[in-house]
């Protein structure tokens, strides 16, 4: 038991802990600036996932991830991969997505499974082989997702996904073709929405070059307020323009809790400022003092997450680890720099801080399992 | 403890360690742009979005009379608005049809039906929606209390306090006074930083627009902070507006009213100067109108039956008004003659006809004055002498002595609508009538007939001159500096016209101007024949000035159609120097 309390990572558990704070006073002030009474107490039902999380949360990290890893990723996995179909089928459509499977959202879940299934198996995964059947195990649920539609969840499981191959050594020369294509494929995308939407481009052109690309409507659209932030202010640059004056706005000590001005005069898109949008509103209220706080809160979660990697014995508790912090560094990473203009917007929440209770039980889930290997990765068997 | 081997190294664990680093240090980065260099420009348009800024309109200063009694002052005007946030629907339609309803509603609890129509209420949404749209303007006390009894259910409606200009001396120097209308409070040109403007009160007339700038209240400033939708969510006043000063006129509403009794049933004008400093005592114009019909507004109708009057009320017939002066110019005529050597003892007689060439002209004594000098032709309004006279000295000395006057020219008195009248010339008459300048011309004009034309106004300045010596520039706002003009005319020249004009009234034809009157009043009658045959009219005038001898007092009254100057217009004048005096 001593032992047990000595690995436990306290720092994490910590960071956690103000996180949910900071992340229920943020749901709060957001959920007031609703009109919508049915939002102003969900910060109570925030905590309260918060408490069934904590459970899954010390369940996890006393049960020996190799046990949870050996008995149970490769049913998660399958079932991740059902729920997914699933939802596809008979799921809830929210905003433009079917994302719903009954009170749940099987994208998030599935994350955490198959980051945990791919961690138990990548070791194994060798040569051309090795690297189409990763292939296929990551392929197959980001595929799914990404047919809801949920770009973002996409984009976070994707590059959590390739680090752990990469990191597992798996055929290194197909990987780094991949991040080739990718950054080849993303710089094409970028140059083809700017040849077709830059001031003065016809129409025609227009249409020939948007006819070519793999993208809906909507993400060109995100691409080229990316791009463009300055132009059509009141159509599709309206949020990312709202998104800035919110966080500029805060300036270096924020306007004080509760008390965000763009947030409840509903300058800031409220559909979405309990979720995406929420760093918003809690920088505008905090200032860049708290955006500070708050990075170094989730650095303190992330880096420690990466640093437990070190600790284990075994390849398995390592690429679990490091697939969790990184699964959770892009949600953060992303969720911030869409919202000042660093990335395209795209919608995925930020960590504890989005008001999301499938997406905050998986999280604290996720980092039940790290702690489990900072406890349990030194032994050996 | 060996470690067991394992394909992931430490190297990239470290690796991801940095990347998570380098990624929240590029985030803090970006972060400090957005929030600490660009605060001040993203405050800047959280402010622009959200804040509506409204110039307030201060109130009106009051215009008061010489001693203080008020001549125009405001009354608190309660209206009763509509708050449109109270009724916000999903869409604008929507919105609109809520407010209609509850403004129906509204009505029928305090007995008003909704004066504004879907329409009204449309336009306000899309443009004014953050501010309070005035349902009831103005509501009587019983309204008020009906609404302020039932306020605790008539959600979104409230009352706002403006003020509406008050004359509470009704016609009194309506003419003067002028009126008022609303406009939206005026800022610099240019000035964009305001979203709306209250509406305030502005002159439209008279006084109230002379000196309107003087008399308008300091804009004040409200904001008010407007959510996405620009629905308003909390105001606050910014500056208060200021009020207006209040503007002190030399008019005395004692001599005003003297002088509009004067003016009852007539139409005619009546002039009332300090000649010594300019202040205008009375200025009174008939017929005239009650200026607290056009408080708040003025009604169509009213306004109609007001312009197409015959009579023409709305003309300020005392400032603006021109009429041959008549014989009220022969001292002009006389100054003129002493001025190029006319002797005024020589002797002229008069048969009671003067004809010149193919002209005659009749006097107003059938048989003749017989022998007269200048002194008793102006006493008795002899018009053969004067014709006699102008023909011995010319256009030109007549003409100057005119403008030496100040006739032809504005006065330059505190006021917008002042005519110049008319002193024709030679050159004047080739440009205005494409004819030439007749010799018949000449003594028509002695006498102040033909074309030359004067308003009361400057024929009161005129009547002071003759007392006083000086010219003066009149004025209707007390505490101005003395505007006067020495006139260059010889003491000897002026003994001789002072002894006839006070002729006039010790005996000749303006004795009943001054019968009741504790000092010595000169003065002159005019009878000035205006139109031909059937339309013939004669307009009949009195100036004057009291005491003789260093008057304090000068006057000028016209009324149209009358019998002659001493008969018609002296009396009147004796009435009102009667108050003065």
């Amino acid at each position: 038991m001593v032992s047990y309390l000595k690995r436990f990572n306290w720092l994490m558990f910590a960071a956690m802990l103000v996180l949910i704070a900071v992340g229920t006073t943020a749901i709060w002030s957001a959920g007031n600036a609703r009109a919508e009474t049915v939002f102003h107490g969900m910060w109570k039902n925030n905590l309260a996932t918060a408490a069934v999380g904590l459970v899954i949360y010390l369940t996890l990290s006393i049960v020996d991830y190799r046990k949870i890893l050996d008995w149970l990723s490769t049913p998660a996995y399958a079932v991740a991969i059902v729920m997914l179909v699933l939802v596809l089928l008979v799921g809830s459509t929210v905003y433009g997505g079917r994302r719903w499977l009954w009170f749940f959202q099987p994208s998030e879940i599935s994350k955490l499974c198959v980051i945990c299934f791919l961690a138990n198996v990548a070791e194994r995964l060798r040569g051309f082989g090795g690297f189409c059947l990763a292939g296929l195990i990551i392929g197959v649920p980001a595929f799914l997702i990404l047919l809801e539609p949920d770009l973002g969840t996409t984009l976070t499981l994707v590059p959590a996904t390739l680090l752990m191959l990469f990191v597992a050594r798996v055929w290194r020369r197909g990987l780094l073709t991949i991040f080739a294509v990718g950054a080849v494929g993303a710089m094409v995308v970028l140059g083809a929405v700017y040849e077709a939407e830059k001031p003065g481009a016809s129409a025609e052109r227009r249409e020939r070059i948007l006819r070519i690309l793999p993208l809906k409507e909507h993400q060109i659209r995100r691409v080229k307020v990316f791009l463009f932030p300055e132009e059509d202010l009141m159509g599709a640059g309206y949020n990312l323009r709202q998104a800035k004056i919110s966080i500029g706005s805060g300036g270096f000590s924020g306007k004080g809790i509760g008390k965000g001005e763009t947030n409840h005069l509903k300058y800031l898109p409220q559909a979405i400022s309990m979720n995406d949008f929420i760093f918003c509103v809690y920088a505008e209220e905090t200032g860049f003092v708290g955006s500070l706080v708050l990075l170094a809160l989730f650095g303190m979660l992330v880096i420690p997450g990466a640093w437990v990697a070190t600790t284990s014995a075994d390849g398995r508790g390592r690429l679990l680890a490091l697939g969790i912090s990184t699964l959770i560094f892009a949600h953060v990473y992303v969720n911030i720099a869409m919202s000042i203009g660093l990335v395209p917007i795209t919608g995925l929440p930020l960590p504890f801080i989005s008001s999301g209770r499938t997406f905050l039980v998986t999280v604290m889930a996720g980092l039940g399992l790290i702690q489990s290997v900072s406890i349990h990765g030194k032994e050996t068997r | 403890m060996k470690r067991e081997a394992s394909v992931v190294s430490d190297l990239s664990c470290w690796a991801t360690m940095a990347v998570f680093a380098i990624g929240l240090i590029v985030l803090a980065v970006r972060l400090k742009e957005v929030q600490v260099d660009g605060a001040a420009d993203y405050n800047y348009e959280n402010a622009r979005q959200s804040v509506r800024r409204i110039q307030t309109a201060g109130m009106r200063g009051r215009i008061l009379d010489r001693n203080g009694e008020i001549l125009a002052a405001n009354r608190h005007s309660l209206s009763i608005v509509c708050h449109p946030e109270f009724f916000q629907k999903r869409t604008w339609e929507a919105t609109t049809e809520a407010i209609a309803q509850a403004i129906g509603k509204t009505g029928e609890e305090i007995g008003l039906s909704s004066p504004i129509d879907e329409r009204l209420i449309r336009r306000h949404v899309n443009q004014s929606l953050a501010m309070p749209l005035v349902v009831w303007r103005d509501v009587s006390e019983g309204v008020l209390a009906r609404f302020l009894e039932r306020q605790y259910r008539l959600d979104g409606f409230s009352v706002v306090e403006t003020e509406e200009r008050v004359y509470p001396q009704g016609s009194l120097a309506a003419h003067v006074i002028g009126f008022v209308g609303r406009d939206f409070v005026s800022s610099e040109a240019g000035d964009t930083r305001f979203n709306f403007s209250d509406r305030e009160l502005r002159g439209r007339s008279g006084i109230e627009i002379y000196y309107d700038s003087y008399l308008r209240g300091c804009p004040g400033e409200r904001q008010l902070l407007v959510d996405a939708r620009g629905f308003a969510i909390r105001e606050r006043t910014v500056t208060e507006a200021g009020r207006g000063p209040d503007l002190r006129l030399t008019l005395d509403i004692g001599i005003q009213r003297a002088v509009e009794r004067q003016l009852v049933g007539e139409k005619g004008a009546c002039v009332v100067l300090d000649p010594r400093d300019g202040s205008v005592l009375a200025c009174a114009s008939a017929p005239t109108y009650n200026l607290m019909d056009f408080v708040p507004v003025l009604s169509q109708d009213l306004y109609e039956s007001l312009a197409k009057n015959p009579a023409k009320p709305l003309l300020n017939r005392a400032c603006g008004g021109v009429y041959a002066p008549g014989s009220t110019f022969k001292p002009l005529t006389a100054l003129a003659g002493l001025s190029v050597g006319f002797p005024p003892d020589d002797e002229y007689y008069c048969s009671g006809l003067f004809t010149y060439g193919t002209m005659k002209l009749r006097c107003s004594s059938r048989w003749g004055h017989g022998p007269v000098s200048m002194r008793s032709a102006l006493a008795k309004s002899c018009n053969p002498y004067f014709c006699n006279m102008s023909v011995d000295i010319g256009t030109n000395a007549i003409v100057r002595m005119a403008r030496e006057f100040g006739l032809g020219s504005r006065t330059g008195i505190d006021f917008g609508a002042d005519s110049a009248g008319v002193v024709p010339d030679a050159e004047w008459k080739q440009r205005v009538y494409g004819e030439r300048w007749y010799p018949g011309d000449l003594p028509q004009m002695s006498i102040g007939q033909g074309m030359l034309l004067a308003s009361p106004l400057q024929m009161a300045r005129v009547a002071g001159a003759l007392g006083t010596g000086y010219l003066v520039t009149p004025h209707f706002r007390a505490g101005q500096a003395v505007v006067r003009k020495r006139l260059e005319i010889p003491s000897g020249d002026w003994a001789i016209v002072r002894e006839g004009l006070r002729m006039v009234v010790n005996g000749g034809t303006g004795k009943r101007g001054g019968e009741g009157i504790r000092v010595p009043v000169s003065g002159k009658t005019g009878t000035a024949e205006v139109g031909v045959g059937e339309k013939k009219r004669k307009n009949t005038w009195f100036i004057a000035y009291a005491p003789s001898e260093n008057p304090t007092v000068a006057v000028a009254m016209v009324i149209e159609n009358g019998q002659s100057g001493g008969g018609t217009t002296a009396p009147k004048v004796a009435e009102i120097l009667k108050v003065v005096f």
